[in-house]
């Protein structure tokens, strides 16, 4: 049985169709990242999937059950939902919003039901796992960039999800901490948990990912291991994933090859 | 306009904090019916707002600088009840936080801005923009208006207030313990700036936020806008629970004392600048043993709860404070009375429902045949700009 | 020199983040209160309060405003700070209103000034006096609140107080975005500046003011949005939980019924 599977997925905000028509299916187990440039529809498919936002049209399943709202409204469902699947938003300061790091990270844990006593020995857990226990007292508005994004992972994770999505985890990170955040994640899954990443960072692909689709104006119009994706030059520079870059030679010839940003 | 600590007797504001009570409680539930869960962001992000902009400098005419409080702009956006929700939280932050407002005058600072002033607002925004398309400019002045009458409601309530404490609060030797003046000094000094400085930079804020979002985020304003029908109908029920709370503090506490004629309240105006009256004044007030003095109504209407207790009962008990309180005490209970009958009133009404609610999430959007979907509707698509009209930063 | 209208909004953009991140700081600092346990803070400083606000003798209030100041100095709140932040402000905002009390109210005449006759009466004083001692001592005690505990903390201790658990939700959240959007604000005045060239018309600045507001109104209703998704994903179904880490010592008893004693004695004292 599939982890995720959507037939002819359609997704529009006021007038911009984000996704159109869209048609996956996601192992269980895989590690899968979503490429595509901005306005691909990454952000819009992530929250679909974790039963957010809702299709217009089309169907999602997750592990052969239909998500529609009406599933959503049963608190059963939903609290089994939420207890396997987790989002990390793009944006930390939507994802942050309890006074207190400490309060942030314990906020999942408490509304899934657990006892006190266990949420306190799990977020202390966490925080030292993610090494941001100093930051347990802070406000959220004073951290840094990657301290955020710390511990947005952090406030997830410490439910220990088997389904991880992940909306651009390593943006707006120096490429230090880049590598940390994705070491975390590598550690973490330790390949028994499903992974699902947006990204336009090439750079990690193959870190993150034993599968990549390619998403360009609502549709995945690729899907190969990153190492074939990231050979595809064509593909790539036709979803903007990639540019050409020139530059001058000392012999003063202008030369012009394709290019990624590692660290966007 | 916020009233600090030190201004009103703890008792008046205990008063209005049980004024206050029942409308948080309307509100509350009322506002979770017609969010549900959205109810938790909504308010805090909103009284986040308020509370910024309350730090806007805004230059008026003449010279001076006013902010404003941001009520009119609540309730046109959000509609009466999550208005009071928020703005009320945004007082408790400043007075906790900020120092701004008293700490024991929460309930009053409440009653007078959030809850009256958000549903003056309403009434207003409702009866002036009825039946005007969104787009219109009848929109943008009803908003203004709205936000003028809000403030200066609030500023008129919280006069009255500091007016009845010199009436009702003295020590032994006759100089009162609260605010010193009496309703005829304190209506006119405090309505002065409020008909003029804090009320323009409300009209301005509320008018001015309005005509922004009809060109930049007009379904923002939709769930607010209800059909053409029966608007000044609805807009003359948003004020009926305040009438209902006023009406009840109007008869029962002093503010009805004072209407069957006391000397008090009037002496400052008028005698001040004679000598003679002043004398009198002063002889007939001070040269009492008794640490309070009643005027007439007063004390006819605390004998009337005084009169059961025994004479062995101990003095307070047969004080006309002690009646005072009593007085106090039954008029917020009819308030909650009154409001609990006026919820229910409301409750058989649909109407209601959908006005006073938000922008809902994507997630609540259902089939566009069901019942109330013409509003749900709408607010998705006021939530949908909302979001495309600022970038998120972390892209 | 008149200030730009600009500079003002955001210097008060300014004094209000530094008002919370001052708040912050100190708090972290030890001294007598910040050992505290929040909610002895919340019912003990709002006792305080109360029994100021009961007072119906001056030295009574004066006693409990010794107090407040007694605490603000074994709780390493300067004084610099409370008189910068607390007692010059009220003392000029309360101190205006009370003045002409000082000559309206009836009373014994102690002394009439020379030019205008108008009277000083012991009563106009003594009623003078009750407005600002009591406005400084509240003010006092509630900024000390604030100065010894973390925000979350004071939230958390409302419990005590019975405030119920969805609105200390909502205040919590409500404090957390109001940095978020003060910051906002600041930056759209900074850049709005940036680009301004000499002073602005009235009108243009309310202009600015107005545009400012209705930017940050959509930004808030949307990050409203944005935050429920984030707070469904969570899996948040409309009940709030909180988790308080509060556990009282035997200090903290201590300082409980000491706080209620000294309340309880300003009241006896005031009969
Ligand atoms: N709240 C919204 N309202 C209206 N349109 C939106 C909204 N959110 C996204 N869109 C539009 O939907 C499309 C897909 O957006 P989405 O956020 O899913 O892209 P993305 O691939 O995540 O982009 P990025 O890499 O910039 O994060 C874009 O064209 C965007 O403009
Ligand atoms: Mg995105």
């Amino acid at each position: 049985m599939m982890l995720f599977e959507t037939t002819d997925l359609t997704y529009s905000y006021d007038r911009v169709t984000a996704l159109d028509r869209l048609n996956l299916s996601i192992a269980e187990g895989s590690r899968v990242a979503l490429v595509g440039a901005n306005g691909s529809g990454k952000s819009t498919l992530l929250r679909i999937l974790d039963g957010l936002n809702f299709g217009q049209s089309g169907t999602v399943r997750f592990r052969g059950e239909p998500m529609t709202e009406a599933h959503f409204a049963s608190d059963e469902f939903a609290f089994s939902f939420r207890r396997q699947v987790g989002l990390v938003f793009q944006n930390p300061d939507v994802q942050l919003f309890n006074p207190t790091v400490f309060d942030e990270v314990a906020f999942g844990p408490l509304q899934l039901g657990w006892s006190k006593s266990e949420v306190r020995d799990r977020v202390g857990e966490t925080l030292d796992r993610f090494g941001i226990a100093h930051l347990k007292d802070r406000v959220p508005h004073r951290l840094s960039g990657g301290e955020k994004k710390r511990v947005a992972l952090a406030s997830v994770l410490v439910t220990d999800p088997a389904v991880l999505l992940l909306d651009e985890p390593t943006a707006a990170l120096d490429p230090r901490s880049q590598s940390q955040v994705i070491d975390l994640l590598v550690e973490w899954g330790g390949g028994a948990k499903s992974v699902i990443t947006a990204t336009h960072n090439l750079a990690d692909l193959e870190d993150i990912a034993d599968r990549c689709l390619v998403l360009d104006g609502g549709l995945v119009v690729a899907e190969a291991a990153p190492a074939e994706i990231l050979r595809n030059r064509e593909l790539l520079e036709r979803s903007n994933l990639i540019h050409a870059h020139r530059h001058h030679h000392r012999s003063g010839e202008l030369h012009s090859h394709p290019h990624v940003h590692p660290s966007e | 306009m916020h009233i600090p600590d030190g201004y009103l007797s703890p008792a008046t504001c205990a008063t209005l904090f049980g004024g206050a009570v029942p409308f948080w409680y309307v509100a509350l539930r009322r506002v979770r019916k017609a969010l549900h869960t959205r109810l938790v962001p909504l308010v805090s992000l909103f009284a986040a707002f308020s509370f910024v902009i309350m730090m806007f400098n805004l230059p008026l005419p003449g010279g001076t600088t006013g902010h404003a409080v941001g009520i009119g702009l609540a309730a046109v956006v959000l509609g009466p009840w999550a208005a009071m929700l928020a703005v009320s939280t945004a007082i408790v932050i400043q007075a906790l936080f900020f120092g701004d407002g008293g700490i024991t005058a929460i309930g009053a600072n409440c009653f007078n801005m959030a809850i009256a002033g958000a549903l003056v607002a309403y009434a207003v925004y409702r009866l002036l923009a009825a039946g005007a398309a969104i787009g219109s400019a009848r929109r943008v002045v009803a908003a203004g208006l709205a936000g003028y009458a809000a403030i200066n409601v609030s500023a008129l309530l919280a006069a009255i207030e500091f007016g009845i404490q010199p009436l009702l609060y003295r020590n032994a030797a006759g100089a009162p313990l609260y605010c010193p003046y009496s309703l005829s000094v304190a209506i006119p000094a405090m309505m002065l700036g409020h008909l003029t400085v804090a009320g323009f930079a409300e009209l301005t804020i509320s008018a001015g936020v309005v005509g922004f979002l009809q060109r930049s985020d007009p379904s923002l304003l939709q769930s607010t806008a209800g059909r053409a029908a029966a608007l000044g109908e609805t807009a003359a029920r948003a004020l009926r629970p305040l009438w209902a709370g006023l009406g009840a503090l109007l008869i029962l506490t002093p503010l009805g004392i004072l209407a069957t004629g006391s000397a008090w309240g009037e002496w400052m105006a008028r005698d001040f600048s004679d000598p003679a009256a002043r004398h009198e004044i002063a002889a007939s007030s001070f040269h009492r043993a008794a640490p309070l003095r009643a005027p007439e109504g007063l004390a006819r209407w605390s004998q009337i709860w005084t009169a059961p207790f025994a004479h062995y009962a101990p003095p307070y008990i047969r004080s006309a404070t002690f009646g005072y309180l009593l007085s106090g005490m039954f008029g917020a209970g009819l308030i909650v009375l009154a409001c609990l009958v006026v919820a229910r009133l409301f409750g058989a009404n649909r109407t209601w429902r959908t006005h006073s609610c938000m922008p809902r999430p994507h997630s609540c959007r259902r089939p566009a045949s069901a019942g109330p979907a013409g509003v749900e509707k709408s607010l998705d698509t006021a939530r949908t700009s909302a979001c495309a009209t600022s970038k998120e930063p972390a892209t | 020199m008149r200030l730009h209208f600009l500079e003002r909004t955001i210097d008060g953009l300014h004094a209000g983040l530094a008002l919370a991140l001052d708040a912050e700081n100190s708090a972290a600092a030890g001294g007598l209160l910040q050992q505290l346990d929040a909610r002895v803070k919340v019912a003990g400083l709002f006792s305080l309060i109360l029994a100021a606000a009961l007072a119906t003798r001056l030295w009574v209030i004066a006693a409990v405003f010794a107090l407040a100041v007694a605490l603000a100095a074994l709780s390493r709140v300067s004084f610099r700070v409370l008189a910068t932040r607390v007692w010059i402000g009220a003392l000029a905002f309360t101190g205006a209103i009370a003045l002409p009390a000082v000559f309206l109210t009836p009373g014994v005449a102690l002394y009439r000034l020379p030019a205008l006759h108008w009277p000083i009466t012991a009563q106009g004083l003594t009623t003078a006096g009750f407005l600002l001692l009591r406005v400084e001592t509240a003010a006092t005690l509630a900024l000390l609140l604030v100065f010894t505990t973390p925000w979350m903390h004071v939230l958390k201790a409302l419990r005590v107080l019975r405030v119920p658990v969805l609105l200390v939700a909502i205040l919590g959240m409500a404090s957390r975005y109001i940095l978020l959007l003060l910051e906002t604000a600041h930056e759209m005045f900074e850049s709005r500046k940036s680009r301004t060239v000499g002073p602005l018309a009235g009108a243009a600045r309310r202009h600015v003011a107005v545009a400012s507001s209705g930017v940050l109104l959509s930004r808030s209703l949307q990050l409203s949005g944005d935050v429920y998704l984030a707070m469904q994903a969570r899996g948040f179904r409309g009940d709030v939980y909180l988790l308080d880490d509060f556990a009282m010592t035997r200090f903290d008893w201590l300082a409980l019924a000491a706080f209620l004693a000294l309340a309880a004695a300003a009241v006896w004292a005031d009969r």
